[in-house]
């Protein structure tokens, strides 16, 4: 266990799974935060949106959310959704120590619309709170979770929440906030406790927009990541020549008879349809890896959809895996190009 | 009431606004929807958030600049614009767009340069929620004043929350007319007047909190921040209004774009539901990248309510009708692979129908017009897969019927 430690995904405290809208985070999340929970570990998987996903994802349609209080999903597992309002709300009280002028205070109008407007606070917030849930000890000393999971917000977004306590310092330069600010930015830039992990999908948009995040995580973030997820990558089509398949099905007559199959030129452009995805999927796979000098993991795309446990554990396999070249090495990975 | 369609909303309107959870192809719709209206003549213009080089490659151009560029000869004959159509396309550079209303708005050269350096500046503009995507909508405007286009189709940045550019502006406005922000504002009034019993008034403990929090030189530099902002904000609270009545009036139409996915497809249910509630002029639902059976065929019904083709009763007959033609081929085993790719197929025909049910009920629910696009083999963005989405959203725009199921199936949503 201890010798593949450090290039398992499970070793790190946090892992911070980022990447394009649309690209799967959430399902990577919960494939992840299931996976440690199953191989024993206490685990926090802790959404930021505003509309909950993972319950519907561990336990089917309509599962109840799970809010700022969180509830076990599963054993070991625990989800939340960190809420910026309760999360400052608590840490109003931790700090001025009145929870009634804390929560007079939050009850002002003035105070709600600032905090509607001002920016930045949300994402401090939310970081300051997986801070502290890190920092969460049970009676014997023990972590209370050996892995928070944090589901955060689509790139763009996710860019400046990753970068705000950076901001927060350099504009703030003393007192509780700065202080909390440096805290989290020290766990999150620190590579034993704090992994950050893309998640890509195999075609233009999504491989641009990662190359791009992971080139500022990296230059200017300085967080750690070692490896990207690539998710849905379809798999090679059945029979070992399709385009010969294809061409064969075409040339069958039209009004052929195959029962309640679909007429041949249907099965064909089926054949086409699925190796032309396996061929772009591939090719974006290494565009991926070569410009972000990362290795990357591939998830197959689940027959079916992605819901429910079984779903979530077919993931686990190749997830778990540990990609080519990811080891002990704990200095960022050479930028392509980079003669070092 | 009769459904939209998706050339009338074209037609009706002066701008389209793509909204929609990210990864679903809203840059793709939009710049399919443009196309359309070129190549009906119209001055139409596609506005992209995305770097999208390969949608810029189809249009012919090297990449997307922050003005619109129009598209070159060869590619508007390509894309099949003939006529008085013409198509422009250009990517929003946010960060920009704020510092030029900064430029806009500020009283003179002295407020303008004390606003661009201040610390706080630099960053909310990257960070005020939704401050960017304000100022994006500032740009449309500009546009659309400019009556250079019949049309502006725009892609919007992937938003979670619904819609929260249009928010921005009134909560950038109610954070700058906020009582604290007031206070912080005019310190040396307050200080001035009250010296150290400044904090004992009740109203002003919301302040002291802060400063704790957040320590004096922040509030300074904040307080700076604001007071240069505060000399802009009557300028901009005009044009937010202007910007806001543009969005929400009857020149603009809002066009939904949803992913075929589980995930994807709730997102939009939840996102349209949000839209209906705000008074949001909704046109359309399209759902993008669903995988159709072409040639009418219907994924095949199986007992427990999912679907599966009928592998044995086909695999026989594609054999002998293999073997008939090709009589050299391993027709067993091509057979089967013929047999396991429209399983394969139909599986996922059957799941993105399945997933996406509800959001097409309560798209038609409500009015809308809901189109499927059905999701190309290769990169879409090329301009026969420019074509090929237009066909789709546009080829049925006749026949309601057929417009649930894609654009060459026959059967209904059963």
């Amino acid at each position: 266990m201890a010798a593949e430690a450090s290039a398992s995904l499970l070793a790190r405290r946090i892992v911070i799974v980022t990447g394009k809208g649309g690209t799967g985070k959430t399902t990577v999340s919960a494939a992840l935060a299931l996976a440690a929970a199953e191989r024993g570990l206490s685990v926090l998987i802790a959404e930021v949106g505003l509309f909950e996903q993972v319950p519907a994802l561990l336990l089917g349609h309509g599962a109840p959310p799970v809010g700022y209080e969180g509830r076990e999903l599963r054993p070991r597992l625990r989800a939340m959704r960190i809420d910026p309002f309760s999360a400052v709300a608590e840490y109003l009280g931790l700090q001025i120590g009145s929870p009634r002028l804390v929560e007079r205070t939050l009850r002002s109008r003035g105070l709600r619309q600032l905090m509607e407007g001002a920016p930045g606070w949300r994402e401090l917030i939310t970081l300051g709170k997986t801070w502290q849930l890190e920092q969460m000890r049970l009676a014997d000393g023990r972590p209370r979770y050996d892995l928070i999971v944090m589901d955060a917000p689509a790139t763009g977004h996710g860019l400046s929440f990753l970068d705000v306590p950076h901001v927060v310092r350099s504009a703030v330069r003393s007192g509780p906030l700065a202080r909390n600010a440096e805290r989290v930015e020290t766990l999150m830039s620190d590579p034993d406790r704090t992994l950050v992990l893309p998640v890509s999908l195999a075609e233009e948009l999504p491989a641009q927009e990662t190359a791009e995040l992971v080139e500022r995580v990296r230059d200017d973030l300085g967080l750690w990541m070692d490896r990207v997820v690539v998710n849905a990558v379809a798999g090679p089509p059945p029979g070992d020549d399709p385009e010969r398949l294809a061409g064969i099905l075409r040339s069958l007559p039209s009004d052929v008879a195959l029962g309640r199959l679909p007429p041949p030129g249907a099965i064909a452009r089926a054949v086409d349809h699925l190796a032309a995805r396996q061929r772009l999927n591939a090719r974006y796979v290494d565009e991926i890896a070569r410009r972000t000098g990362l290795p990357t993991l591939s998830l197959p795309v689940v027959a079916g959809g992605v819901t429910g446990p079984e779903a979530l554990r077919r993931l686990a396999g190749p997830l778990l895996e540990a990609p080519a070249g990811v080891g002990d090495d704990r200095r960022p990975a050479a930028a392509p190009g980079d003669p070092s | 009431m009769t459904a939209a369609d998706p050339l009338d909303t074209l037609r009706r309107h002066r701008v389209v606004v793509c909204v929609g959870t990210g990864g679903v192809g809203k840059t793709t719709i939009a710049a399919a929807l443009a196309l359309e209206a070129a190549r009906r003549g119209q001055r139409a213009l596609v506005l992209t958030i995305d770097p999208a080089r390969r949608l810029a490659g189809a249009l012919g151009l090297e990449s997307l600049g922050g003005e619109p560029d129009e598209l070159p000869p060869r590619a508007r004959a390509a894309l099949g614009i003939e006529g008085d159509g013409r198509l422009f396309a250009m990517m929003l550079d946010m960060k920009s767009t704020f510092d030029g209303l900064v430029d806009r708005f500020a009283e003179n050269e002295d407020a303008r340069s004390r606003i661009l350096a201040n610390a706080i500046y630099a960053h909310v503009s990257d960070a005020l929620a939704g401050s960017a995507e304000y100022a994006a909508m500032e740009k449309v405007y500009e546009l659309l004043e400019s009556e250079r286009f019949d049309l502006i189709v725009l892609d919007t940045p992937p938003a979670q929350n619904a819609i929260d550019f249009l928010d921005a502006p009134r909560r950038l406005l109610e954070f700058i007319d906020s009582r604290v922000v007031r206070l912080l504002i005019h310190p040396a009034f307050v200080a001035g007047r009250a010296g150290f019993r400044l904090f004992q008034r009740p109203g002003l403990r919301v302040l002291e909190m802060l400063e704790r929090l957040l320590g004096m030189g922040f509030l300074r530099d904040l307080s700076e921040f604001l007071l240069a902002f505060e000399a802009m904000a009557d300028g901009f609270r005009l044009r937010a209004t202007r910007v806001r009545e543009m969005l929400l009036g009857p020149r603009a139409a809002f066009v939904l774009v949803a992913g075929p996915s589980y995930q994807a497809a709730r997102n939009a249910e939840a996102f349209l539901q949000h839209l209906a509630g705000q008074r949001v002029p909704l046109a359309g639902v399209v759902v993008n990248r669903v995988r159709l059976w072409q040639d009418g065929h219907e994924p095949t019904p199986h007992g427990d309510g999912t679907t599966a083709v009928d592998v044995e009763a086909g695999a026989a007959a594609i054999e002998a009708a293999i073997r008939a033609t090709h009589p050299d081929a391993d027709a067993a085993a091509l057979a089967e692979a013929a047999c396991g790719a429209a399983t394969q197929y139909d599986d996922l025909v059957a799941l993105d129908r399945r997933n996406s049910a509800a959001l097409r009920q309560r798209g038609e629910a409500l009015g809308l017009f809901v189109r499927a696009v059905p999701e190309l083999p290769e990169d879409v963005h090329d301009v026969e897969g420019l074509r090929a989405v237009g066909r789709a959203l546009f080829a049925d725009a006749d026949t309601d019927a057929t417009a649930a199921s894609g654009p060459t199936a026959t059967g209904g949503a059963s």
